[in-house]
């Protein structure tokens, strides 16, 4: 179970920490006051980069290798990064929210510069930064060297495996588990709800685990269908707080009264569903007691949130804790907590030895925690040549990423409500920007379509940022916007301050319809490794496109075959433009691209149809 | 408990193999071979992906008894030590990759293809590795590389 109230206070402190830094703001701030992020030691003609950051496939590792070449002068082969490690590492919060590339990256320039009583290097002088460094995993990827968490063998480690219940919220209440005791090498662990064993093989270990007789209270999950309605009553309204990375409320003017004096009044509703992020990698981790003190080895995005929260649910000081994390084989933002890790940890305790745990695919479904499904309310008043006079944009249970509109809108109110949540969320790629935009995208171009107009030049009025500007005008152009004869749709955005503009072109197939082509034009100011930076933005616009059409996850989801994922046959020719600018700070791009696939092609789907998709997914 | 011998990348091997083992838990748990990756257990994901006598398989639900005498090849003994297949080599240019989970059962299977048909078509590579799941979404730059290695083994 995930301890919100600790997380909470961790971003928190991470959050403040970083204001008060400044190194989230600019580069030209200096970074004092708070523990620098990262740590350069220098062991002859290499160097060596401490972090706690992960790579989990974004190419942080490369990325921040870049980064200390750049100032150091000296290739990228002579950094060695090192990731990750509880003992050896600044804790500076979790790979999250897309901080690596304006945070930490600023951060080990400043200090390497600070070192050589230097400023960082300017971008016209930049000989590594803007380059297409090749991703330094690259040969341990191709070669199947690359070792994930589930690839660890360590000596003399047992296998656990957990007994589950068939419901989510059931109560284990008898447990008979003489006859999987019997078995020799085997150990059986029975604390209040966790239930596990441990024995020599996976195979042992499975064998002894259908020996052991459990009963659980039925608890029935919770049915999906009834939550909208439910949310609306029990919601609880946002206060102003902008002392968070995702203030809930965010205000211009008066929305509540330009609503209730405006007019051509419309009001629309979306549903985005729970989904799972199935990183194609489920979690592992292996568990070692030495007397009082735990090593555990996992691939997780937050090694310091993981220990904290290893430690308090085995009741130890996290100084007693030394966590590890390997590479995720995915992650976005999936792999935050600690679950597999505090699981092989009791395991190993009562065993005597190493423990090592990988959840199957089911478990991974069922087990750990899922994106927040989204109820988006948005309400607006227009003049008569459909300029918007008042906005309120209300979203319960997703979350606050992604509220503030990139539009102009004199009145405008964007509020998340806190809602009780049936099962375990948290965080996801982007988390409720996804959300937020699709309903944001969606409203405004049922808008543009309700005054007759373009939806592109719709926007447009109501845009007053140069760069969102540009890039809406350049992906206009390689689109050939609107795309004569052809079904098509647009979105734009702001998001973790990038601009991105995509276009959608859709053509019917079967009963439903499918996507054709694909466009997105971003700028994400400098780009710091452009062909990185495009495996990003491909890989975040695929996984939205999951979002979009299929995905949608339920209690009953328990496997990859009943649980639409986009395969090679999904996706469409994909087009990637770049807006490069230099002389501004690089925003990050990890979690940007996936935001605006769905209402893309939900709008493209309305021109198709003529009908809206306000339900995600799409291809239900 | 049975003994079975195979040969995994040109190494003759004989290990035991409870009843029910697959093959993906005998190269992993037995020979130590972690290239191929577990992703779902079912055959519905690719990331298991070894070559059994060169035909890909799901080793996840591949018995490891019906690999008795036959040849096994995993990403570990595709190129020779040290050395790249063609297809890594391409992979590698192309960065076809982001997690790299995906990554060894993507390129066996790749190479299983152009050992068939040397110049297959965009279509036929998307077909061939259609069981193959990137949560990444590195699709169009393994449909690339997979182009790529079949137009350098045509000029070797
Ligand atoms: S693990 Fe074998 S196909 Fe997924
Ligand atoms: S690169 Fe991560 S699953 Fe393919």
């Amino acid at each position: 179970m995930i301890d919100e109230s600790l997380t909470r206070e961790y971003k928190r402190r991470e959050f403040l920490q970083l204001l008060h830094a400044g190194a989230a703001v600019s580069l030209a701030l200096p970074l004092h006051g708070a523990q620098t992020p990262v740590r350069l030691l220098r062991s002859g003609d290499t160097y060596e980069l401490r972090t706690g950051k992960i790579d989990m496939g974004q190419g942080a590792r490369t990325l921040l290798a870049q980064a200390a070449a750049e100032e150091l002068g000296v290739p990228v082969s002579a950094i060695q990064v090192i990731m990750a490690d509880t003992a050896l590492v600044p804790d500076d919060g979790g790979t999250w929210a897309s901080l690596t590339t304006p945070q930490t990256v600023p951060a080990v320039r400043q200090e390497i510069a600070r070192q050589q009583g230097s400023t960082p290097r300017q971008p016209p002088e930049w000989r590594v930064l803007g380059q297409s460094t090749p991703n330094v995993l690259g040969r341990a990827i191709v070669t199947g060297a690359q070792v994930y968490a589930g690839d660890l063998r360590h000596e003399n480690t047992l296998a656990g495996i957990v007994l589950r219940p068939s419901s989510l919220n059931a109560r284990l209440t008898s447990v008979d588990a003489a006859a999987a005791r019997k078995l020799p090498g085997v150990t059986v662990v029975h604390d209040n709800d966790f239930l596990a064993v441990a024995a020599a093989t996976p195979h042992e270990a499975r064998r002894a685990a259908r020996l052991i007789r459990a009963e659980w209270t039925p608890a029935p999950d919770p049915p999906i269908s009834e939550l909208a309605a439910e949310w609306r009553k029990t919601a609880v309204a946002p206060v102003e707080n902008n002392q968070t990375r995702y203030p809930p409320l965010v205000r211009k003017g008066d929305a509540a009264a330009a609503l209730a004096a405006g007019e051509r009044l419309l009001k629309t509703e979306y549903w985005l569903p729970f989904i799972a992020h199935a990183p194609l990698e489920t979690r592992a981790a292996i568990a070692e007691w030495n007397e009082d003190r735990l090593t555990v080895h996992s691939g997780k995005q937050a090694p310091f949130l993981v220990r904290a929260e290893i430690a308090k649910a085995l009741g130890i000081a996290e100084t007693q804790v030394h966590v590890l994390s390997s590479m995720p084989g995915g992650g976005f933002g999936g792999k935050q907590h600690a679950d597999v890790e505090i699981e092989a940890a009791r395991l190993a305790r009562s065993a005597g030895r190493p423990v090592r745990v990988h959840w199957s695919r089911e478990e991974e479904f069922r087990w750990s925690y899922v994106r927040p499904a989204g109820l988006m309310e948005i309400e607006t008043a227009a003049r008569a040549d459909g300029r918007i006079t008042a906005w309120r944009h209300r979203n319960y249970n997703a979350g606050s990423p992604g509220l503030p509109p990139p539009y102009d809108f004199p009145n405008q109110s964007s509020e998340f409500w806190r809602t009780p949540a049936p099962f375990r969320q948290g965080s996801y790629r982007a988390l409720a920007s996804t959300a937020n935009n699709f309903a944001r995208e969606s409203h405004i171009d049922e808008r543009a379509a309700g005054f007759h107009q373009d939806p592109l030049h719709y926007r447009l009025a109501h845009i007053t940022d140069e760069r969102l500007r540009a890039v809406l005008l350049r992906g206009a152009g390689l689109f050939r916007w609107p795309g004569p004869g052809k079904a098509c749709g647009l979105a734009c955005t702001i998001e973790k301050d990038g601009r991105l503009a995509i276009f959608a072109e859709t053509a019917p197939a079967g009963k439903g319809f499918r996507v054709t082509r694909l466009l997105m034009v971003a700028d994400f100011g400098a780009a710091l490794n452009p062909t990185n930076l495009k495996n990003q933005m491909m890989g975040g616009m695929i996984q939205g496109l999951g979002g979009a059409l299929f995905e949608e996850w339920t209690p009953a989801t328990r496997s990859l075959r009943a649980y639409r994922l986009p395969r090679f046959s999904d996706v469409p020719p994909i087009e990637l433009e770049l807006i490069d600018r230099r002389e501004i700070p690089a925003a990050g791009a990890g979690e940007a691209p996936i935001v605006l696939v769905a209402p893309a092609i939900a709008n493209a789907f309305f021109a198709l149809t003529g009908e809206r998709g306000r339900s995600l997914p799409l291809n239900r | 408990m049975a003994v079975i011998e195979l040969t995994v990348n040109g190494r003759k091997q004989r290990t035991d193999a409870p009843p029910g083992l697959m093959l993906l838990d005998l190269l992993r748990d037995s020979l130590g071979l972690t290239g191929a990756k577990p992703g779902c257990g079912e055959g519905a994901c690719g990331a298991c992906t070894v070559l059994l006598d060169g035909r890909p398989v799901k080793s996840c639900i591949t018995p490891a008894a019906s690999a008795r005498g036959k040849t096994v090849v995993t990403i570990e003994g595709l190129a020779p030590e040290g050395g790249l297949h063609p297809v890594q080599q391409a992979f590698l240019e192309t960065e076809a990759y982001q997690c790299g989970y995906c990554t060894p059962g993507m390129i066996l299977a790749a190479a299983a293809l152009l050992d068939r048909t040397p110049r297959p078509a965009d279509a036929a590579i998307r077909q061939a590795l259609e069981g193959h799941i990137c949560r990444c979404g590195s699709y169009p730059r393994i449909v690339e590389a997979v182009r790529l290695a079949a137009r350098e083994a045509r000029r070797d």
